[in-house]
């Protein structure tokens, strides 16, 4: 019947930005924050959290000025063309960039817990594979996909969380402040940019049922994130202690390594599918925010083609990196503080500009008539 | 050369062949002819009398008007009884001339056609047409009377508490049946004819005060389109106007059962009927449709919910136990207990395969028994129950061709398919089960979860209709929320948002 309006309600909203920006719990993010801050890294996601709630009002504030224009067109539409071009563009790289440095990171912990075994290149494929055809189907389906699936994925987190507790030592919390207040607030927000893919969805917004619902789904999806990474990382401190957490990279997959429940003492190939299932997800939204950044810079508009020719690239330059736990960790740590500015700032500086537009009056203006 | 040639010759033929049907065409436009005679001529021809055994064409005199009259019917799918009773006699012991034919005729259903081609359908149908001298139109007589089942118990639907009507071959009874159930003046009846040559009737059934124009107006352009010689029944027709032909989904129901067809109706959803078709189509048809069955309605809310629970666990069983054990057994080794580890490999000891074989042997065995099982006739059918529980279960064990273990993973997912009652969804099941051991025996758990992630992709890209797949779960729609588990009958007070009815609350 309503073939062509391909608009999700914010059930869906939801189970993606949770699924896109949760399942960072799950890699090597929280030993990235775990290195500097040492056991108050559980702080680093709340404060962060704190943090972002700036750009992200201040982003609300200016594309919710819009009806129905995302923040491509918004910022299009702001900077004019040539500046316009240039934001998108490094939005773009950064995108692609994190990208191919998440997917490389899937794959290597796929390689070294699960499959040692197997050649590299074919769990990239595969993991690719899976993500492009989700992307080419489109975002109303990557939407419902996430919904499907979301419940059953929160379950067995639920339930990681809850065998993890039970062997823990809450003793390994203190100092409360690890190494000092100052150095917590200073260290984690600079690397405020894990909370960037909340930028990027932005570019979603006219893809959602009402702006309400886009509001409304964002700060949900937020607080819900911040209290998942939170809690799951005091949890790897309870678990761990300090001094070993550093040495992980992946601290999600020794937690389910190490617990047990009755009779079954090996989980992990019982949280691995969940796992699998939220990583397919998250990187089909990458691919599709992507596909969309480019289709947007360069006027091609059924850019749901260029997916498959984008993913075969992504896996060949994800390839690139040897001994990639600590290549992509380094890479993506650079990433991770060149980001956060442009996440930072970029939002305050539409904002300013919209101001000095008077973009919001006009739109007050047509409010009134 | 010979190529040319016979292109030649075909060609000739078939210039021929129009010729001959150019003249039938011809005939059949044109109308009846006031002349008794030309006219009983010309339908000899039509129907190769007196070659066409069933055919009977019979003189009579209208003694009170003094005409001569002709009445031609195929006996086998007319009442002869009637015609004699209603026509002949009424027409020979009529001494009055004033009265006109349709005042003498005492059958049930009158009407005068004067087209030829109207006529010649009518006699197809099972009517009978009466010719009268000086007149150039005929009366068509209603008297059909298709030979045809008894209303039966459904075979393929069984249930335990509920009715045990099934649908029949014949249209009308099947209407009935639904009647019998919606007794409402907003019950509507279309029919359409669907096929060039062959002339079959369907019959759209719908509620007009519930169902969405739109989507009407869609099932009808599509049946329309159709451009087709012969659609025998509804299973061919299904597969003319169904949306993926290719998908191992399907997206639109098939239900033997008039209670759960009524159903359905009241919901605000199309069925469609047809001659020949023990069953109807319901569209537009969601996942939940071929998960349900009637009774999980009929059945107290504690059992009737017990009920779908068996059956998704038995969804779930059938699709991934024996791909499981093959992911566990050759790449997860680690995750089962130990004790339980060396009771397998102690089995598997002096089995020769690798696990994957082993359960690709034991699931191809089963699925043979199960389709030999169908096709066998009846008195033979025990022998296949021997063969296969002995010979291929037993035996095979003995002989180190399989571990025990796996005869009871492929038989607890072979049973648990058979939980799953819509044959359709059933296939969906099994063909699915082979894919997901496919791949893991490639890549274990990675590529059972890899599979299963692109099958709902693709789950909630279909549409059946305009509806979306797995609608109401997502996207969400108002409905009484009746997926995986229902509610209690008196909170489901919605029809499906999803199909846009025009009335929303039941009551």
């Amino acid at each position: 019947m309503e073939q062509s309006k391909q608009l999700i309600g914010i059930k869906e909203y939801i189970a993606i930005v949770i699924l896109m920006i949760g399942t960072k719990l799950s890699d090597d993010t929280p030993a990235i924050l775990f290195e500097q801050i040492k056991n108050a890294g559980w702080m680093a996601p709340i404060i962060n959290g704190i943090i972002a709630i700036i750009p992200i009002y201040l982003l609300m504030k200016v594309v919710g000025n819009y009806k129905d224009k995302s923040l491509a067109e918004v910022t299009d539409h702001l900077f004019g063309k040539f500046f316009g071009f240039i934001i998108l563009f490094t939005l773009l790289v950064v995108a692609f960039c994190a990208t191919i440095v998440d997917t490389a990171i899937y794959t290597d912990i796929i390689g070294t817990m699960y499959f040692t075994k197997t050649p590299t290149i074919i769990i990239y494929g595969i993991l690719i594979v899976v993500c492009a055809y989700g992307a080419r189907r489109g975002f109303e389906q990557i939407g419902s996909a996430a919904w499907t699936v979301f419940p059953y994925l929160q379950v067995s987190l639920l339930l990681a969380l809850i065998l993890s507790i039970r062997e823990g030592n809450t003793a390994f919390l203190f100092p409360l402040f690890g190494p000092g207040p100052w150095e917590i607030a200073k260290e984690s927000s600079l690397r405020l940019s894990i909370y960037a893919d909340f930028f990027y969805l932005f570019l979603f917004f006219p893809l959602i049922k009402s702006k309400k619902d886009f509001i409304k789904g964002t700060w949900l999806g937020l607080v819900f994130i911040v209290l998942n990474i939170a809690i799951f990382m005091t949890c790897f401190v309870f678990l761990f202690d300090y001094k070993t957490i550093m040495q992980l990279s992946y601290p999600y997959h020794e937690v389910i390594r190490t617990i047990s429940m009755g009779f079954l003492t090996n989980m992990e190939t019982f949280f691995l599918p969940f796992w699998l299932i939220a990583s397919f997800v998250r990187f089909s939204i990458y691919l599709y925010i992507n596909a969309l950044l480019i289709g947007h810079l360069f006027r091609i508009r059924h850019f749901e083609y260029l997916i498959p020719s984008l993913a075969t690239l992504i896996v060949f330059l994800g390839l690139i990196p040897e001994s990639p736990t600590f290549t992509i960790f380094n890479l993506k740590e650079k990433i991770l503080l060149i980001a956060t500015p442009l996440f930072f700032f970029l939002p305050v500086l539409m904002w300013v500009v919209a101001m000095f537009k008077g973009e919001f009056k006009h739109a007050n203006k047509k409010k009134r008539k | 050369m010979l190529k040319k040639l016979l292109r030649r010759s075909y060609r000739n033929k078939k210039v021929n062949s129009e010729k001959s049907s150019e003249e039938e065409i011809k005939l059949n436009e044109s109308n009846i002819n006031s002349n008794l005679n030309k006219t009983v001529d010309s339908f000899k021809t039509i129907y190769s009398y007196p070659d066409n055994q069933d055919v009977v064409l019979r003189n009579i005199h209208i003694s009170g008007s003094n005409k001569k009259a002709a009445i031609l019917f195929i006996n086998t799918i007319t009442n002869a009884k009637s015609i004699e009773d209603y026509v002949i006699s009424p027409l020979l012991q009529n001494q009055d001339s004033s009265k006109q034919i349709d005042e003498i005729i005492t059958v049930q259903s009158l009407q005068t056609k004067n087209k030829i081609s109207e006529i010649v359908t009518h006699i197809n149908n099972g009517n009978a047409a009466l010719f009268v001298e000086g007149e150039n139109k005929a009366y068509l007589l209603g008297a059909t009377n298709f030979e045809g089942r008894n209303v039966e118990k459904a075979e393929n639907e069984n249930v335990v508490k509920g009715s045990k009507e099934a649908f029949n071959e014949k249209s009308a009874t099947n209407i009935s049946l639904i009647r019998k159930r919606i007794k409402s003046e907003s019950l509507v009846v279309e029919s359409l004819i669907i096929s060039k040559r062959s002339k079959n009737d369907l019959f759209i059934v719908y509620e007009k005060d519930l169902v969405n124009d739109k989507l009407l107006q869609n099932v009808k352009d599509r049946v329309n389109a159709l451009d087709v010689d012969a659609i025998q029944n509804l299973s061919l027709l299904e597969q003319q106007i169904e949306e993926r032909k290719y998908s191992i989904f399907p997206t639109i129901l098939y239900t033997e059962r008039p209670d759960r067809a009524a159903s359905f109706i009241e919901d605000g959803y199309i069925v469609l009927l047809m001659d020949n078709s023990p069953d109807s189509l319901v569209l537009p048809a969601t996942f939940w449709s071929f998960y349900h069955t009637s009774e999980d309605h009929y059945l107290r809310f504690p059992y009737g919910n017990f009920t779908r629970f068996l059956r998704i666990l038995a969804l779930f069983i059938s699709l991934f136990t024996s791909s499981l054990y093959v992911a566990v057994v050759t790449f997860h080794a680690e995750m089962v207990p130990p004790d339980l580890l060396l009771a397998i490999a102690a089995t598997r000891e002096k089995v020769p395969f690798p696990a994957a074989i082993e359960v690709f042997i034991m699931e191809i065995a089963f699925e043979l028994i199960r389709e030999a099982g169908l096709r066998v006739p009846s008195p033979i059918g025990p022998t296949i129950g021997i063969v296969g529980a002995l010979i291929l279960g037993q035996a095979a064990v003995q002989a180190n061709i399989v571990s025990p273990i796996v005869v009871i993973i492929v038989a607890l997912g072979g049973l648990s398919s058979f939980a799953i009652g819509d044959i359709s969804m059933n296939f969906t099941v099994r063909i699915g089960r082979l894919l997901l051991l496919f791949a893991a025996s490639f890549m274990g758990l990675y590529g059972i979860t890899a599979l299963f992630t692109m099958a709902i992709f693709y789950m909630v890209s279909i549409k059946s209709f305009g509806v979306p797949y797995l609608s109401p779960l997502t996207p969400n729609y108002k409905s009484s929320k009746d997926t995986i588990f229902r509610r209690v009958l008196q909170k489901e007070t919605f029809r499906p948002g999803y199909l846009k009815p025009k009335d929303m609350t039941k009551r």
